[in-house]
């Protein structure tokens, strides 16, 4: 690793040849990112004799557990599916009609909505749709009276309307440099090359835009499907999702005859998580190839 | 191909404040090429993007031969475009990019996919043809760019700087290029560059622009013996500024008469506009009249960089065999060698 | 900008968004400033829990704890990432690798193996939070690092420094961070962000910050932690909103 690590004539301190500025990193990720992932991964594996098992795995795919995976990925998918449109539209409007005051107003907000939700975005539904909440009275006094049908934010549909609130603002931001990396010559190339509208849009803009899109999707899911804090405030067990039943068996709330349970059930969320992100990932990778030139 | 004259008349067209065009008239005839050429904003690629209709003119008329074409949509102009860079669909390989005209004309697969390779054979990329555009280098992408452009036999080829993003070796290359091809095929051509040798090297033509008007359009040899302007003196080829005394119809520098091109009667101090293959540098100890600062070699001729005694800088451009004594520090005698000169 | 019809999506568009975020947000803080059984408005709420003395008590706890997460992140990356670039080596694309990773990673599987993995003292220390808020913000706040110094000539502007005889670290911290200051600016805000923000990781470890207090609030005053909520949410969105929209604008040269 450290012969071929340097090519000749680098002009970095030390020796040219050594990884030494590299280390701190290294070794804090490794330290605090890579151990846990790994012995996570090695525990699974173990039974409560410290032998090697499947047992883990297997409860992880029994009830109650395979349910918490459906909704859970059910939860991933609707969230992802619902607000991807609507949030690709409405970043193509400010990305390509909004100012770039308005672009950057935008997109910090979005980061707050996105990244900051979590436990104060429930309370804000809690109280926003609580039986004596201002959006509950208001939907009343229009018709719709949401608990005749006893709904609660506690419920898988309530989650959902929730995850909303996160996911359109994660949309337009993850979907927003894809708009961006559009190039004005494009549009003006098709036109003089006796394109209208919508051979440009079906033979050039959605071809561009579909891997972006995608990806996109891809990361919604992932985010709705470990999202943790807004559930865990919202829920009292009643909605079987894998985090939260992670986080119960973390606090040992469960007596489980598997102490590695949990291990588990987080290396199957990692799998799952992995199968949407790493495809993002490279795609990201392959359209940054037209989106830096 | 083309069989009609591109005319633009009275165009006006401002962003804000700015004018880009101010009642600008211009005529490009059958099979000729003619460029644009001035600083930047100085509204010759808003006069390009006028004739494509990518842009509205506020007033004024765009027509080909007696078809006005104002109002007609930018697609259906029937214009080949080369922008500047960057402009070949990614999605697409470059042969889907040069038949892309076609396939909106409704031409069937066969025959477009032909024409797109006597296109690209034309440009030499014809073995590149499955490629994608970020495989290929800027002067291939460019070449592409072109190809496309002219696969749909337009009306008017409509290059808009494609050159200044390329390195200065490409760029000569493909600029002999493109004139070749729009010779070849005989189309009609408007070229916007800011780069005077590339506009004077290829055009028929030259229209040097500033602050949306024409200043002067000539052939680019009348340009350079006998611009118009000040301006385009300035703009087009190097110019020395030589203070002097103007008398009227003559003028008075370096201790000769001149008379005065652009004869304005005025009377005192003046700049003569002097071009550097028009003044001669004879190394003189005695009676000099100024020194020399740099010597560059050229090739066939050196430039020679002078400093009169009141300080002015001159440039002059001697033949490299008879500029061997001009050392910087060499005394030497500056004159002008010729019979009439301009005044600003 | 072009007024009229052009524009006619995107106002659509603002109002659409505005009301998807205002309306339930409105809503809640209608809520949050209502008074009890006798009626009207008023902000006890906000006044109760700005005076809980451990309000305070989290708030200085959660910003001392982003602030070292942050000063962790520039420490360890500004020199990291300024190497590979100048290094050109081949551990680049392991690193970049690496960086993108806590993505693909659900912060509670994290947790559960942070919980299994660390030794006593870390576990014990409140310090090993921004170790792993460092971690779960690597992913951004690379990429933002990464974009600042690919947009400047640090090969030339680092020789230069060195040739003018500056070490290492004069020259990262008097040439380099200077001029790739709204990367690092746009990294410190991100890392910040996010760990002022952290509730899974942080209540998985049992720890206690001002998120994680939110919760235990509500059980007792429901009215409270939605007041504290609303703090949480608007103070960074109006402060947020309020800076960009007061930086001059800059990219006035992309019209053309």
């Amino acid at each position: 690793m450290e012969k071929r690590g340097v090519r000749k004539g680098a002009s970095f301190p030390i020796s040219p040849s050594s990884i030494l500025p590299a280390l701190p990193f290294l070794l804090i990720f490794g330290f605090f990112f890579l151990f846990p992932i790994s012995r996570l991964i090695y525990v699974s594996f173990m039974s409560n004799e410290n032998t090697f098992t499947l047992g883990n795995f297997q409860t992880a795919f029994e009830k109650p557990y395979n349910s918490g995976f459906v909704n859970s990925i059910k939860l991933g998918l609707l969230s992802a599916a619902i607000t991807a449109i609507p949030g690709a539209v409405a970043a193509y409007f400010i990305e390509t009609r909004g100012s770039s005051r308005l672009k950057r107003t935008i997109s910090s907000m979005n980061g707050v909505l996105a990244n900051t939700g979590g436990v104060p975005l429930a309370f804000m539904f809690t109280s926003a749709l609580g039986i004596q909440g201002f959006l509950t009275q208001a939907l009343k006094a229009v018709g719709i009276d949401l608990y005749a049908n006893s709904f609660s934010l506690g419920t898988f549909t309530g989650l959902l309307i929730v995850y909303l609130y996160f996911q359109l603002p994660l949309m337009i931001i993850v979907f927003s440099p894809a708009i961006s990396s559009l190039r004005r010559e494009w549009v003006e190339a098709a036109t003089n090359l006796g394109a209208n509208n919508l051979q440009y849009w079906l033979r050039i803009g959605i071809p561009l835009l579909l891997p972006s899109f995608l990806a996109s999707f891809l990361l919604l899911f992932a985010s709705g499907f470990s999202a943790y804090a807004t559930a865990n405030a919202l829920t009292v067990g009643n909605v079987p999702l894998t985090p939260l039943q992670i986080g119960g068996l973390l606090d040992g709330n469960v007596s489980a005859a598997q102490l590695n349970l949990g291990k588990a059930l987080g290396v199957v969320m990692i799998v799952i998580s992995a199968c949407a992100v790493i495809p993002y990932l490279l795609i990201q990778r392959r359209v940054a190839r037209w989106q830096t030139r | 191909m083309s069989k009609e004259n591109l005319i633009l008349q009275s165009i006006s067209k401002r962003f804000g404040a700015v004018h880009a065009l101010d009642n600008f008239d211009l005529e490009v005839k059958v099979g000729e090429l003619v460029a644009l050429l001035g600083p930047s904003g100085c509204g010759k690629t808003t006069a390009l993007r006028v004739v494509a209709g990518l842009e509205r003119q506020d007033s004024g008329a765009v027509k080909l031969g007696g078809r006005d074409i104002t109002n007609l949509p930018a697609h259906l102009r029937n214009m080949g475009m080369v922008f500047q860079a960057y402009s070949l669909f990614p999605n697409l390989s470059v042969e889907e990019n040069v038949a892309f005209g076609l396939q909106m004309r409704k031409v069937n697969k066969r025959d477009r996919q032909k024409k797109a390779g006597e296109l690209l054979e034309l440009v030499g990329l014809n073995t590149q043809h499955k490629r994608f555009p970020h495989q290929l280098s800027g002067g291939q992408q460019q070449r592409v760019a072109l190809a496309r452009a002219l696969a749909f036999e337009p009306e008017i080829l409509l290059l808009d700087e494609p050159l200044s993003a390329l390195d200065a070796q490409v760029r000569s290359n493909l600029r002999e290029e493109i004139r070749r091809l729009q010779l070849s095929l005989g189309t009609t051509a408007l070229f916007v560059t800011h780069d005077q040798e590339e506009a004077m090297a290829i055009s028929d033509r030259v229209g040097v622009m500033s602050h949306g008007k024409l200043e002067q359009i000539a052939s680019p040899d009348s340009l350079y013996n006998n611009p118009a302007t000040e301006f385009v003196a300035g703009f087009v080829g190097v110019m020395n500024y030589i203070p002097g005394y103007q008398n009227g119809k003559s003028v008075s520098i370096l201790g000769s008469d001149f008379k005065v091109k652009n004869s304005s009667g005025h009377q005192g101090a003046t700049s003569a506009l002097v071009r550097p293959e028009s003044i001669t540098v004879v190394a003189k100890e005695n009676s000099s009249n100024a020194v020399v600062v740099t010597r560059s070699f050229l090739g066939a001729s050196s430039r020679i960089l002078c400093k009169t005694l009141d300080g002015t800088l001159i440039q002059a451009l001697v033949p490299s065999e008879e500029s061997s004594e001009l050392i910087p520090g060499a005394k030497v005698q500056v004159k002008i060698s010729a019979n009439e000169v301009l005044v600003s | 900008m072009k007024l009229g019809k052009l524009n006619l999506p995107l106002i659509i568009t603002l109002l659409l968004f505005g009301a998807f975020v205002v309306i339930p947000m409105g809503s809640a803080f209608e809520y949050s400033i209502r008074r009890g059984l006798e009626g009207g408005y008023g902000l006890q709420n906000y006044l109760w829990a700005v005076r809980e003395e451990d309000f305070s008590y989290y708030l200085i706890r959660s910003t001392w704890l982003s602030a070292v997460t942050v000063l962790i992140t520039l420490v360890i990356l500004v020199p990291t990432l300024t190497w590979i670039h100048l290094s050109n080596s081949k551990l680049r694309e392991l690193i970049d690798g690496l960086s993108l990773l806590p993505l693909v990673i659900p912060v509670v599987a994290f947790a559960v193996g942070a919980q299994i993995s660390f030794p006593e003292f870390i576990q014990s220390s409140v310090m090993e939070l921004p170790f792993l808020y460092f971690i779960l913000a690597l992913p951004y706040a690379y990429r933002a690092l990464d974009i600042g110094l690919k947009a400047i000539p640090l090969k030339t502007l680092s020789e230069a420094a060195r040739s003018a005889g500056a070490s290492w670290l004069r020259a990262i911290v008097i040439v380099i961070l200077p001029v790739i200051r709204s990367a690092v600016t746009a990294t410190i805000a991100l890392t910040f962000a996010l760990s002022i923000g952290e509730f899974t990781m942080t209540v998985l470890l049992h720890w206690d910050t001002f998120p994680t207090w939110v919760t235990y609030v509500a059980q007792d005053n429901l009215l409270g932690a939605i007041a504290i909520s609303m703090i949480a949410l608007l103070v960074p969105f109006v402060l947020i909103s309020l800076v960009a929209l007061l930086t001059p604008e800059k990219e006035i040269k992309e019209s053309n």
